[in-house]
């Protein structure tokens, strides 16, 4: 198997003060985040406030997907089904059986969670590439299984969740709530991706990307792990699809099992760093951004100058860009054009 | 009865097509590990050479596809040479990226310069059919079906007897012995994937003649790539055939029997069924389980 | 009595057309050192990987401490207290030799839950294998028969009863031999039992009470070593027969 793109860590043995200052950092630097964030919404205009509402919405999934794909290392490639599964019932839930917004948010996480536990025996059998082509075809099957079921989701035509008049059972949050509803849930993620890094939990997750076997061997329930792990991915992931069909009101099984939405979610993370809880945050915010600028600004061009970004970042920094400076830092070799001999034939 | 041999008729025809996209996104996929998101991006851009050719020199698009298939292998080499063989041996999702990356340049790119507008490539011969006792064969969809496998047979004796294409072989299989034994490893992947395109442009510009496409058709020719390779089994170049032939009449009998679009939920119902159960595929064995990568 | 740590019935194993391992039944009590030689392709290997789990047997039975734990996974093989090298180790190459170490000590039944104390813990078993000063290194970094040493290390995480040595002096020198010898002594003052397979003859021999012979996938013999290698069917299966036919008595030991 090629190198591993995570680089070695240190052993971290916190006995003294400046160490355990040390470990606080983190979620002190994500407290202060958080508190800007909360801090940002009331300077932004409404366009501006959508933007960051989506990506918060990409930051709560690239995490997600950092936990099988990064820790784990089980590059799922259908991830947007559980955003597709929680969206749609959630407008299911809403229109048809007059549940409230946030018990069918709740449910729909736990919809996703049972989801990835059903396909996840069978399929994290699977090594590798196989992996990725399985759960990319369970994504792409659901879409069309949501699309031929017109009775339950209006196929084709799409759902709409009922927002105004007497079926309305919550009433619409307005960019203001959606901006606080997808900043809890990025934090959320954030938060997940943080507790599980550290623990024992997360340290089993590496230990069964970087070598299954010698895993198992040291009494590792890989089978047990992996489940656990996808189920968790699927419920966050199941509670954004949940948020977004409530914001866009009207949903549609192209948009909510788009690939692409899966892709977007890997480049992210890849690109700020897979493994770590750092990278995937910057990987999203960062490529969110960029898109967005290049959206406004060359209308035509934006997508094939964001395809040539996305060549030129894989090509330049293909561990990402947080394991590739905490490698800097340890090796003090920081020069880009060394970094691409590193997977290079 | 009649409607079922005709769907046949046309499943066969229309898989033949269909091997031709797929052997070669399996070839490199098997040989180099390498998924080419793009793969649908060369077919369409086959097609659309072939296009300009008919448009500019009036050249028949059945000798246009040599042109397209020319283009394309320079297009490929210089893409695997320069580009992919610089991340080679990463993770898998990160050649996964970087050809999606290219995917999105590509079909921009074709977006932008040649519209989004519809187009095919219409010759006086190819509407004209063929009557085999009650089923009717249009003449352009059987010289691209056996032109498809006439040149998927060949690519099989190529690697199979010629030095280079064994040394392809050899390659995919352990890339550290055959470097010893004096192949030159990154000119061996270069021309791997500049084959594949090649073989993708040429059945685009076939695909042209038979129906219309535009730059938006290239994610439907990577998801069947995909699908027709793993019932295939990764590398191994007749099953890439069987597969073909096999989603082909997939589509055509579910087209015909099965309401709505349950043929797609069908095909990646067949496809997570194959993963699980023979990963290997449905033909033969896989080459390349026990890679040893230097 | 009580039952032997590890007892084999009848255990098997095909690949496609190919025998690998048959019908091989032993038993191993506490607190034994069991050597297991045969020449290449004998079926050592996979009989290892049989008993841990990480291949599924075609037919017959494992009983560790005798319960059947026959095709069980690996980790619940490990739990049971059972812990084995890599023939060709496979340390985490992500992680610290400490952190190697401290995986196993999270993950053993009664394990640790806390990083911090594993990691402590860690740098104890790592002062016993003789590598306490490479905690902090990347394992890739390691010579050979210092990664050899991780790789115990991290089986001695687990606080295993029972001890699988996968060829672990192959490669080594002369002087890195005995170090080695006189560690698998040590364990087995512990009341560690151990089951070591090997190609140095020398080694075995010096650390073994008993000896089993494998041979194309089956139990050619067992018993004391002195007796093993003058059998006249083991020379035979390593050195040929016209070998055996020339000379009647042990041959020069190699290595």
């Amino acid at each position: 198997m090629a190198t591993s793109t995570q680089a070695p860590r240190q052993a971290v043995t916190p006995t003294s003060r400046r160490d355990q200052a040390r470990r606080a950092l983190p979620w002190l630097l994500g407290l202060v985040a958080l508190l800007g964030a909360l801090g940002l919404q009331s300077q932004l205009y409404s366009g501006q406030e959508r933007t960051v509402t989506t990506i918060f919405m990409f930051v709560a999934m690239a995490e997600a997907w950092n936990l099988i794909g990064g820790f784990a290392g089980y590059a799922s490639f259908g991830q947007v089904v559980f955003f597709g599964l929680g969206g749609y019932f959630t407008a299911v839930a809403m229109s048809q059986w007059h549940l409230t917004f946030w018990v069918s948010l709740v449910l729909s996480g736990i919809v996703g969670a049972l989801f990835a536990t059903v396909i996840g025996i069978p399929l994290l059998r699977l090594r590798g590439h196989y992996f990725a082509i399985a759960t990319l075809g369970v994504a792409e099957g659901m879409r069309e299984v949501v699309i031929n079921l017109p009775g339950l989701t209006g196929g084709g035509a799409g759902i709409t969740v009922p927002t105004v008049g007497r079926d309305a059972t919550t009433p619409y949050l307005g960019n203001d709530g959606f901006y606080l509803l997808f900043l809890a849930l990025a934090a959320l993620s954030v938060l997940i991706a943080g507790l599980v890094s550290r623990s024992k939990f997360g340290y089993g997750l590496r230990a069964i990307h970087q070598d299954e076997d010698a895993a198992a061997a040291m009494g590792i329930n890989t089978t047990r792990l992996k489940v656990l792990t996808f189920a968790l991915s699927g419920f966050i992931v199941g509670l954004v699809g949940s948020s977004y069909a409530f914001q866009q009101v009207t949903i549609f099984p192209e948009r909510l099992f788009d690939v692409d939405i899966t892709v977007l979610m890997v480049i992210m993370v890849v690109i700020g760093g897979s493994g770590t809880v750092l990278g995937p945050l910057l990987g999203a915010v960062v490529l969110q951004f960029v898109s967005e600028f290049l959206r406004q600004h060359f209308i035509n061009l934006h997508i094939f100058i964001l395809g040539a970004i996305i060549i030129v970042a894989v090509l330049l920094l293909p561990q990402g860009a947080v394991n590739y400076l905490r490698e800097a830092r340890r090796t003090g070799e920081y020069s880009l054009l060394a970094n691409v001999r590193r997977y290079r034939l | 009865m009649t409607s079922f041999l005709q769907a046949t008729a046309y499943g066969l025809l229309q898989g033949g097509l269909l091997a031709l996209v797929a052997v070669g996104f399996s070839l490199v996929w098997g040989v180099m590990n390498v998924i080419n998101v793009a793969q649908g991006a060369f077919v369409v851009l086959g097609a659309y050479v072939g296009w300009e050719m008919h448009e500019w020199i009036g050249l028949d698009p059945f000798l246009g596809m040599f042109v397209s298939a020319a283009a394309l292998f320079v297009l490929g080499y210089a893409v695997q040479r320069f580009l992919i063989n610089l991340v080679v041996n990463g993770p898998i999702f990160i050649t996964l990226l970087l050809t999606f990356g290219l995917d999105l340049l590509l079909v921009q790119g074709m977006n932008i310069v040649f519209s989004a507008d519809y187009r095919g490539i219409r010759t006086s011969y190819a509407s004209n059919s063929l009557t085999l006792g009650s089923i009717r064969v249009p003449v352009g969809r059987l010289l691209a079906f056996a032109l498809a496998v006439a040149v998927t047979l060949l690519l099989v004796a190529f690697v199979n007897r010629t030095r280079t294409g064994i040394s392809i072989m050899a390659t995919g299989m352990d890339r550290g012995a055959a470097r010893l034994m004096g192949i030159r490893a990154r000119h061996v992947y270069a021309l791997t994937y500049a084959i594949a395109a090649a073989l993708a442009g040429m059945a685009g510009a076939m695909i042209g003649t038979v129906g219309t496409f535009n730059p938006s058709a290239a994610g439907g020719f990577t998801l069947m790539s995909f699908v027709v390779a793993v019932l295939g089994g990764l590398g191994n170049m007749y099953g890439a055939l069987v597969g073909g032939l096999v989603i082909g009449l997939v589509e055509a009998w579910s087209g015909q029997y099965l309401p709505g679009t349950w043929v797609y939920a069908l095909a990646f119902l067949v496809l997570i069924v194959v993963l699980v159960v023979r990963p290997t595929g449905l033909v033969g064995r896989a080459y390349y389980t026990g890679r040893q990568d230097v | 009595m009580s039952a032997p740590i590890l007892q084999t019935q009848d255990l098997g194993r095909r690949f496609g057309g190919l025998r690998a391992v048959a019908d091989v039944s032993f038993a191993v009590p506490e607190g034994q050192v069991l050597g297991i030689i045969g020449p290449n392709g004998a079926g050592k290997s996979t009989l290892i990987n049989l008993i841990t789990g990480h291949v599924k047997p075609s037919g017959g039975r494992v009983l560790i401490d005798g319960r059947d734990m026959t095709g069980a996974p690996p980790w619940a093989v490990a739990q049971a207290g059972v812990a084995r090298t890599f023939q060709i180790v496979k340390p985490f190459r992500g992680m610290s030799v400490r952190e190697n170490v401290a995986i196993g000590i999270l993950y053993r039944r009664h394990g640790v839950n806390v990083m911090s104390h594993a990691l402590r813990a860690a740098d104890e078993v790592l002062e016993e294998v003789g590598i306490a000063d490479l905690g902090d290194r990347p394992p890739g970094e390691l010579p050979v028969a210092d990664a050899r040493r991780l790789e115990l290390a991290k089986a001695l995480a687990l606080r295993p009863r029972l001890l699988l040595l996968d060829e672990v002096m192959a490669g080594l020198r002369h002087s890195e031999i005995e170090p080695s010898l006189q560690l698998i002594r040590t364990l087995r003052e512990r009341g560690i039992t151990i089951i070591v397979v090997e190609h140095v003859m020398k080694a075995i021999v010096a650390v073994s009470d008993r000896i089993l012979v494998l041979h194309q996938g089956q139990v050619l013999t067992s018993g004391a070593p002195r007796e093993v290698l003058t059998d006249r069917r083991v020379i035979e299966a390593y050195l040929g027969q016209r070998y055996a036919q020339r000379r009647g008595e042990t041959p020069d030991a190699p290595g």
